[in-house]
């Protein structure tokens, strides 16, 4: 509960007045003296139990009939963003989670999050006037004055986006700003606690909560988490695109809301350049990933389209967009000396069958330049790199490709992204290193879209050389040692596996894992060429380069124009076309726990709001004003049936002579 | 007339009502109340059997004409008054709230009753009781006598705790024959201990009248803020709220008085709750009224 008018709160230091006068008038008592003691003291003995309570009683409703008018005139507010304490600030800073997950609507509801975020808000804010507003979306993060709490739920800056959000940043955000804006102020958070969007790991909050408490007076701060449960929603993610030949190849996923076990069947319809057609996809489980090729129509060169689902709990995850351009092959370098393992890694990494793909080998005792360009992968079964060419593949992975490094036979003490070889080691005669563990979900040794997982634990080894450094593990031989590592280096990867496509070495180069291995290498390098065609709301590619002028192609959903940076669909920068998508994190359903809330906003003293209220007309803040004076009237009431004399018996005192 | 307590008009229009008791006296001297021996009244008794020994001039020779049996007629004899007035003079009886003392209403009623039993030839004593005095003036049909009795009462100081109960049983042992005692007093005593002693005075015989004079505040109770009531027996005080205990207070005191009216209804006693705002003369006229013989009663 807050109060607008906290300052007649001190009227409640009137409710003592009728505990003041009666405690005076007992001091001020007359003296008499008395012959009838005797029932005097019977009386009073008699009187502690009923007499004194009612008394109390009485004495009770009179304080609180003074507390509950003094309540009444300072004006509370309930239940609302405004919480107890406080009394009208100078300022607000409204930090608006306007990502996608907040258009989800509430179980029962029909209203999305972020409408009934505005809509509370805007109620709580007008009880507070001549209060600034100022307020920061988490699309554009940029702070900017709300004229009127009135038109909070017209302005563009707080329609709904396909963005994401990183609440920690808005937070540092609103503390600079109310560095520069001294005042009484309190931030108000408004989200859906989406893990994803707080990043409460994120080693920003630190500096958030000290901005926060350093701030010459520290804002109070208000979470607002709205609508409970989530409605039943699908949402569909296109997890990648390439073109391969006259296939465009898109890896889907659809992921459930609910926690159900029952077999869902979908219309996915596909639009590629205007044409749409739809087919029926069975959903079992939470997610279900899946591949779909489509044909790309002769002539059509380039060309885009988007997969959508039927609308749900969440209207703004039921597309996922997708552009193409010129098919392209698909290149790969080969640095081995010749022998087995050169000859097995070139069959693995351009099949035949596979007519987009090539690779180059190089003898590594005649690398000269090192040429990358539209090379989506390399593999490198050599010492590792030094000097120049050591910088020139820091260069390739940078632009995004993909390098695997195979153990070398030569000993080399050379060291590569901070990871060298271990010396060769030998299994003991008649044992094997057996490949004992690895990662399902990550890696190149992950299981496929259909679950299907590689048959990794088939691989022996009589040697190998283990790779050495600060890597993330992702396969083990069986005595706990790293098979597989890998470095991430800006938008690349470096893999190292520690051992050899040779039978002296391994059954490496069987195909089951040299072939998945290579190719998905190669399909992860490639990805940069299609990548040309796809980029995430809020990444850096999907900003507009110098020049280029944005328009919107597609006619998905309800495009707003002034809302077009922050909405997913196909865009066209300058001559390029581009497919925004939402975040894949929008799609994650895990809520911040309390628990993890209160170590985020640790020392701030917030106060969260969990407002269940589904429709847009419960006030997340009520004057209730009345109710106190009604309250009042009923103190008195009931102090004046209290003080009602009791009904004397007829007749008590008769003084004619009573004969014997 | 020097005694602010005595109002001759009203001792003037009362004086034609006699005060009459509702029991036999057994006085030394003839007088106009009934005897329980027979005597030479005009007022006939009953016949009884002549035995050897009785006076042969009471023989009614008529009867024996009639009937050939010797009877004696008998008449009642009639012979004088002896009232005592025990007054009680505790410290509670000078509680003057919204009416007068009570003490000064005792002494009103206690100094009209003597004068006009003085006056019908009746004999008045007083008994004057507090917890450490008692001091008692014998009965005397002398006019002269009613003079020391006017003087005592006043110049009685109500102090201290009552005496009332042990006066009463001294007096029911002291006065060999009947007589008429009328107690005026505020009863402020253990109603048991009260009761034990008018039937002490009633197992002698007496004819007992009980004045219990109130005061019309003791009797209401209101009062509107805190009081501190200081006993003006023993001293003792006491901070109350009286709006607090006013019902409490009712109830005990009502629980009192049909105590005492009860006690006094089991001795026989004429009981009288007197406020003492009451006008003296209806209440005394109604109590002589009320001791008149009933028509038809001899």
């Amino acid at each position: 509960m807050s109060f607008l008018q906290p300052l007649l709160l001190w009227g409640l230091l009137a409710a003592s007045i009728p505990i003041i006068i009666h405690l005076l008038n007992r001091r001020r008592h007359k003296t008499v003296m008395w012959a009838a003691m005797q029932f005097l003291l019977k009386a009073t003995r008699e009187s502690r139990g009923k007499k004194r309570l009612r008394h109390i009683l009485i004495l009770t409703c009179r304080a609180l009939g003074v507390a509950a008018l003094a309540t009444a005139a300072a004006r509370p507010l309930i239940s609302g963003v405004l919480g107890w304490g406080g009394g009208q600030p100078d300022l607000v800073v409204l930090i608006l989670d306007r990502s996608a997950s907040m258009e989800a609507t509430p179980k029962g509801g029909t209203i999305p999050r972020r409408e009934l975020a505005l809509e509370r808000i805007r109620g709580a804010l007008a009880d507070l006037d001549g209060t600034r507003l100022v307020l920061i979306d988490s699309a554009s993060g940029e702070p900017q004055d709300v004229p009127s709490p009135d038109v909070l739920d017209r302005i563009s800056s707080t329609a709904a986006t396909d963005t994401g959000a990183d609440i920690s940043t808005l937070g540092a955000r609103a503390a600079e700003f109310l560095l520069e804006t001294p005042g009484r102020a309190e931030v108000w958070i408004a989200s859906d606690l989406q893990a994803t969007n707080w990043q409460p790991d994120n080693d920003r909050w630190a500096s958030v909560r000290a901005s926060l408490a350093g701030l010459p007076q520290p804002p109070k701060l208000r979470v607002l988490m709205l609508g409970g449960e989530a409605a039943t929603n699908q949402s569909i993610r296109l997890l990648s695109s390439r073109r391969s030949g006259d296939q465009l190849v898109l890896d889907i996923e659809i992921a459930r809301g609910e926690d159900s076990a029952e077999i869902l069947s979908l219309p996915l319809t596909v639009t590629l350049n205007g044409v749409r057609s739809t087919s029926n996809v069975t959903v079992a489980g939470q997610n279900y990933r899946f591949r779909k090729s489509l044909p790309i129509p002769p002539n059509e060169e380039t060309g885009y389209g988007w997969l959508s689902i039927p609308g749900d709990g969440n209207l703004r995850d039921n597309a996922a967009f997708f552009a193409y351009g010129p098919a392209r092959p698909v290149k790969s370098l080969l640095v081995a000396p010749p022998g087995e393992a050169a000859d097995y890694l070139t069959i693995a990494a351009a099949p035949g069958g596979k007519d987009q793909r090539g690779v180059e080998r190089v003898d590594p005792a005649q690398l000269g330049q090192l040429d990358t360009d539209g090379i989506a992968a390399i593999f490198w079964a050599a010492p590792l790199p030094a000097g120049e060419t050591a910088e020139a593949l820091e260069r390739f992975l940078g632009d995004g490709g993909d390098l695997v490094l195979f153990a070398p036979r030569e000993e080399s003490t050379a060291e590569f992204l901070g990871i060298r070889w271990s010396a060769v080691q030998e299994s003991d005669a008649d044992t094997f290193f057996i490949l004992d563990s690895w990662d399902h979900d990550d890696g190149l040794l992950r299981d496929g879209l259909d679950g299907t997982p590689i048959p990794a634990d088939r691989m022996k080894a009589v040697k190998r050389r283990l790779p050495e450094g600060e890597a993330a593990i992702l396969a083990r031989w069986d005595d706990g040692k790293p098979f597989l590592v890998r470095r991430v280096m800006d938008r690349g990867t470096a893999w190292f596996v520690g051992s050899q496509p040779d039978y002296t070495w391994s059954n490496l180069a069987d195909a089951d894992v040299l072939l998945p291995v290579t190719q998905r290498s190669i399909a992860d390098g490639a990805e940069r060429f299609d990548a040309g065609y796809l980029a995430t709301l809020g990444s850096r590619a999907a900003q507009p380069r110098a020049g280029e002028a944005r328009s919107r192609l597609d006619d998905y959903g309800a495009p707003a124009s002034a809302n077009e940076p922050y909405e997913a669909g196909i865009h066209r920068f300058g001559e390029r076309i581009l497919a925004l998508n939402r975040p894949a994190g929008e799609d994650d359903l895990e809520i911040l726990s309390r628990e993890r809330l209160n170590d985020v906003l640790d020392g701030t003293g917030f106060t969260l709001l969990e407002d269940r209220g589904t429709s847009a007309n419960d006030q997340v803040s009520r004057d209730v004003w009345r109710g106190f004076l009604i309250a009042m009237l009923c103190f008195l009431v009931a102090e004046a049936l209290l003080c009602l004399p009791k009904k004397q018996p007829a007749g008590t005192f008769e003084s004619r002579p009573s004969n014997a | 007339m020097k005694y602010d307590f005595l109002d001759s008009g009203l001792l003037a229009r009362l004086g034609a009502i006699p005060l009459e008791t509702r029991v036999p006296m057994l006085g030394n001297v003839a007088g106009k109340h009934r005897s329980p021996h027979r005597g030479s009244s005009v007022e006939f008794a009953e016949y009884r059997k002549y035995v050897a020994g009785d006076d042969t001039r009471r023989l009614d020779w008529k009867a024996f004409a009639r009937s050939d049996r010797f009877y004696i007629k008998e008449f009642e004899a009639d012979t004088n008054l002896r009232a005592y007035f025990v007054v009680d003079a505790s410290g509670s009886m000078k509680f003057a709230g919204q009416g007068e003392a009570k003490i000064s209403y005792a002494n009103r009623i206690a100094a009209s009753l003597a004068y006009l039993l003085v006056n019908q030839g009746d004999a008045a004593g007083l008994s004057v009781c507090t917890e450490k005095l008692h001091l008692e003036i014998p009965p005397s049909r002398r006019p002269a006598h009613l003079q020391h009795i006017f003087d005592t009462l006043g110049k009685l100081e109500p102090a201290g705790e009552t005496g009332l109960i042990p006066a009463l049983h001294t007096i029911a042992e002291k006065i060999g024959q009947r007589a008429l005692v009328v107690i005026l007093s505020d009863l402020f005593t253990d109603p048991q201990a009260f009761s034990d002693a008018l039937q002490h005075l009633r197992y002698r015989k007496h004819d007992i009248c009980v004045f219990h004079l109130m005061d019309p505040q003791e009797l209401g109770f209101q009062f509107d803020r805190p009081h501190r009531f200081v006993d003006m027996e023993d001293g003792t005080s006491l901070v109350v709220e009286p709006t607090l205990i006013a019902d409490e207070y009712q109830s005990a005191l009502r629980d009192f008085l049909t105590a005492v009216k009860n006690k006094c209804h089991d001795a026989a006693a004429d009981y009288q709750l007197v406020p003492t705002d009451t006008p003296l003369e209806p209440l005394l006229r109604d109590f002589l009224t009320a001791r008149l013989p009933k028509k038809g009663h001899s």
